[in-house]
């Protein structure tokens, strides 16, 4: 038995992802709980307009956050600050009595803590709930998780298609047929991303029959979204590939790279509850944009102008990770540069290399 | 010389399937004994048998005198093809955990060149080396009976050839050997052979006594592609050995007849037939 | 480079892996019509060799005389069939690859089953199918274009006796069809088979030619004996032991046995082992 033990300790030594996995996912869930998983948002964005903008914003609670204040605009503009996601509440003062609070109920756990405050402050109007009426949960998740089931088929999925290859010896195969690497890749990515897509419509279906979840803006915005997501998650999917060797050693990188992304993305614990130590890792994170994306087009309508910056650091991320892991890919798929047309090739030697 | 390995009789059934059908198969101290088969002749069926991984439906089995059992296990060294070696351990490591697995404390230190690599992980190590480790680690507990499967497929004729003497070492120690292969190189090297084909025993013998007087007709011709169509197309096994062409089991006049029809020139001539030759007689010849 | 002849190869051919030098200044050619094997164990440099042939690997030195791609076939060691395919998808999978035109890949198809013998499994997954029978499979996928240059690594390892008679015989017929033939091999008895052979040993070559210009080319006698002879380098060949005498002087207790490949590479070896240590 000790035999047994023995060997077992010394493999597992030397199994360099299986100790990341055991060692790291403890210490990320630490980090996760100590300074991210938290629901309760201390500062909330707000904007105040209408004439009386600058005497108000002075008053306002603490919690509430004055980041612009605008006297040129009037409700309909305050509605439009909150559906392009500038500020959570939008205070409109009134000359004639016509005051209101409105608060962006897509953000469920920003305004749940703003109408928690406004209770107690009678004097202030009550707040209203735009978007998200009844602030229900599953209205905000169920587009986060369509991006969750994304990275799963693209990435998860991506990775074991192209690592089995590899792993059955047929990938040395694929290199002498007259195949492009890019016919390659994109023969092999296609079906995944077909997969993904008829995943989305069937989400989104679910979401909007079962659940109520609205979907008030545009679906072009929303494809757009998806698709840049699409590319990361993919082209993480490929790069994984190329740094496995079996399966097994795909799904352990990828789900490393998964976890981090649902705790860390802003699907469950909001950003803005989250220390800022480790705020700036969910900027890292496709997914932090492709929620905002989600939840900003089905639940408020949000225009394509108001979500240029994630989908823009989508297609950034998209075209970095895509370009890198094609690169790779096509190292292991055609090293000696093959494409001829001629009947004969003589291929010299490049000397030391 | 006493028999450390007996098959008497013994059949295996699996439902419909009778995978070894009343075969005797014996294993003395000091000799080499090699099973040949072709795949699904029962070979791998037999070997669990003797083994103790499977009980027999018929017949017996004996090691070292008694039904197989942990107890038999002991005294018995395998090596798979696999070569049942941890790739993510070292050499030594490796070793370790043999002997604490036999409850063997006295292994022979190892020699040589494996010495000097004792430190290194098994995945880095060329398939003859692996080998050779493989094979140093069945022998640490000093067992009476080695049984291989292909234990030199793969490596070059020297690599072999110091295998071999590996292998013959430890017969001339006293130890049996029964080697399980496909293929010639090995089986040449045994002093007995025994030849499965469909569950049964198809031949037994030297290898001379095994191919016997099996023959071919070897066919030299300046047209040899035409002569190849020619019997190919007669449904005759031919195969291309150098320039000329061989049809083993065959007699002249089968082969003469379609290489006239084809007008093909060539000269005809009788010569043994190979060891694979014989063996795909052999195996053709039981399946009817 | 009289490509228009059909012959293929390699002239002074170096390839490295990172810092190791996998093939060093190896020539090897392959003729039409006819069966060039290469011969060596694990970590000789036959499948870099292969590879370098086919072009899925960068010579670092020398040139590689080779068709386009699409008259290539190549059939790895492994070998490389898709396990989670049936035979007919995997065939069919091939042929579209070559652009094969959807009659001929119909035709061609049940060609190659029929002379593989693999007709019944038609619909059987590949990772199902023997040893032997997934080499088969192999070979016909390779063979579906007709190619030019056939390229083979350890086609026979592991396999069957019975089966391995059949590859040679669709080996052969695809020789005598037109192609050229190279074929790696760890069996000198394959090699033997051979119009020419080529043994490598760490890289390097070791032996060259017809198999008779490669036996006439070892010096000396080969002896056998029941015990180890001394003094001589030695080695071990069924129950007896067999010896090399390279000024061909006769070794007292010996009687001298007809040299096959297997005693030529393994003199050769030695030979090297000698000098080197020296």
């Amino acid at each position: 038995m000790w035999a047994m033990a023995m060997k077992e300790l010394r493999q597992m030594r030397r199994d360099r992802r299986t100790l990341a996995m055991m060692i790291l996912l403890p210490v990320l869930l630490l980090v996760v709980f100590g300074y991210a998983a938290s629901f309760d948002v201390d500062r909330v964005r707000t904007v105040v307009v209408g004439p009386l903008a600058q005497e108000v914003a002075g008053g306002l609670p603490d919690r509430l956050q004055v980041v612009e204040t605008r006297a040129d605009l009037g409700r309909e503009g305050a509605v439009e600050a909150l559906r392009d996601g500038e500020a959570v509440v939008a205070v409109v003062t009134g000359a004639n009595g016509d005051a209101a609070i409105l608060v962006d109920g897509a953000d469920l756990f920003s305004a749940r803590s703003v109408v928690t405050e406004l209770r107690g402050r009678p004097e202030l109007p009550a707040p209203e709930i735009l978007f998200n009426p009844g602030l229900d949960t599953s209205t905000i998740m169920v587009p986060g998780l369509m991006g969750v089931v994304l990275v799963f088929v693209g990435t998860i999925a991506t990775a074991l298609g192209v690592v089995r290859e590899r792993q059955s010896g047929t990938l040395e195969q694929l290199a002498v047929m007259p195949f492009r690497p890019r016919d390659v890749l994109l023969g092999k990515l296609l079906p995944y991303l077909g997969v993904a897509a008829v995943d989305l419509v069937v989400i989104v279906a679910a979401g909007m029959l079962l659940f109520d979840v609205p979907f008030v803006g545009s679906p072009l915005v929303f494809a757009l979204g998806a698709v840049a997501f699409l590319f990361v998650t993919v082209g993480a999917g490929v790069l994984i590939s190329t740094v496995s060797e079996t399966q097994g050693q795909a799904i352990q990188l990828a789900m490393m790279i998964m976890l981090p992304q649902i705790l860390l993305s802003g699907l469950i614990f909001p950003l803005q509850a989250m220390a800022a130590g480790v705020r700036w890792i969910g900027y890292l994170l496709p997914l932090t944009y492709f929620v905002q994306v989600a939840r900003g087009v089905m639940v408020k309508g949000t225009p394509i102008d108001a979500l240029l910056l994630p989908l823009g650091m989508l297609a950034v991320l998209g075209l970095a990770v895509l370009g890198l892991s094609i690169a790779r890919f096509r190292r292991d798929l055609a090293p000696a540069g093959r494409r001829h047309r001629h009947d004969e090739v003589a291929t010299v030697g490049a000397g030391a290399r | 010389m006493s028999d450390l390995a007996v098959a008497h009789g013994a059949s295996r059934r699996f439902g419909d399937l009778l995978a070894v059908d009343d075969v005797h198969l014996r294993v003395g101290a000091g000799e080499v004994v090699g099973l040949i088969g072709a795949n699904g002749s029962g070979k791998t069926t037999l070997i669990r048998l003797l083994l103790g991984l499977l009980p027999p439906t018929a017949g017996q089995v004996r090691l070292f005198g008694e039904p197989p059992s942990r107890h038999t296990r002991a005294r018995l060294g395998y090596v798979p093809q696999s070569l049942g070696l941890y790739d993510d351990l070292t050499v030594a490591e490796n070793l370790a955990f043999s002997a604490g697995a036999f409850g063997v404390h006295d292994t022979a230190a190892l020699q040589g060149d494996l010495a000097a690599v004792r430190d290194v992980l098994v995945h880095e190590l060329p398939l003859g080396l692996r080998r050779r480790v493989a094979f140093a680690i069945a022998l640490g507990h000093h067992p009476d009976l080695l049984v291989l499967d292909e234990p030199t497929s793969g490596v070059d004729p020297l690599q072999r050839a110091r295998l071999w003497e590996t292998i013959r070492a430890s017969a001339e120690d006293g130890a049996g050997v029964l080697v399980s292969t496909h293929h010639m190189s090995e089986a040449e090297q045994c002093d007995r052979l025994l030849v499965l084909a469909n569950g049964r025993v198809a031949a037994e013998g030297t290898m001379d006594e095994v191919v016997g007087g099996t023959r071919a007709v070897e066919v030299r011709t300046g047209r040899w592609e035409e002569a190849f169509t020619a019997l190919d197309a007669a449904g005759l096994p031919v195969s291309l050995v150098g320039k000329a062409l061989r049809v083993p089991g065959a007699d002249r006049e089968a082969v003469g007849r379609p290489l006239a029809g084809a007008g093909v020139d060539a000269d005809l001539g009788i010569v043994p037939a190979s060891f694979e030759e014989a063996f795909v007689v052999l195996a053709a010849g039981r399946a009817a | 480079m009289s490509a228009a002849a059909g012959r293929w190869g390699v002239d002074g051919l170096g390839v490295r892996y990172g810092g190791r030098a996998a093939l060093d200044d190896v020539t090897f050619e392959v003729a039409a019509r006819s069966v060039a094997a290469v011969v060596g164990g694990d970590g000789a440099g036959k499948t870099s060799l292969l590879r370098a042939l086919a072009g899925t690997v960068r010579p670092s030195a020398g040139t590689v005389r080779r068709p386009d791609d699409r008259r290539i076939g190549y059939v790895s060691a492994g070998p490389g069939v898709w396990a989670d395919l049936t035979v007919e998808e995997n065939l069919d999978f091939a042929g579209r690859a070559y652009g094969l035109g959807a009659g001929r890949l119909r035709s061609r198809t049940a060609e190659l089953l029929e002379r593989t013998g693999l007709g019944e499994a038609r619909g059987r997954l590949a990772g199902r199918l023997s040893g032997g029978m997934r080499q088969k499979l192999a070979l016909a996928m390779a063979l579906l274009h007709e190619p030019a240059l056939l390229i083979l690594d350890e086609p026979t390892t592991g396999v069957d006796p019975v089966s391995r008679v059949e590859l040679w015989r669709l080996v052969a017929g695809a020789a005598a069809g037109g192609a050229a033939v190279a074929l790696a091999t760890t069996y000198l008895d394959e090699a033997e088979r051979a119009a020419t052979v080529l043994v490598l040993d760490q890289g390097r070559a070791l032996l060259a030619g017809t198999p008779d210009e490669v036996l006439a080319a070892v010096p000396g006698r080969v002896v056998e004996a029941e015990a180890r002879p001394q003094g001589v380098p030695a080695w071990r060949r069924g129950a007896r032991w067999r010896a090399w005498s390279p000024d061909g002087s006769p070794l007292p207790g010996t009687t001298e046995v007809a040299m096959d490949l297997e005693d030529a590479v393994v003199v050769a070896q030695l030979a090297r082992e000698q000098r080197s240590a020296a």
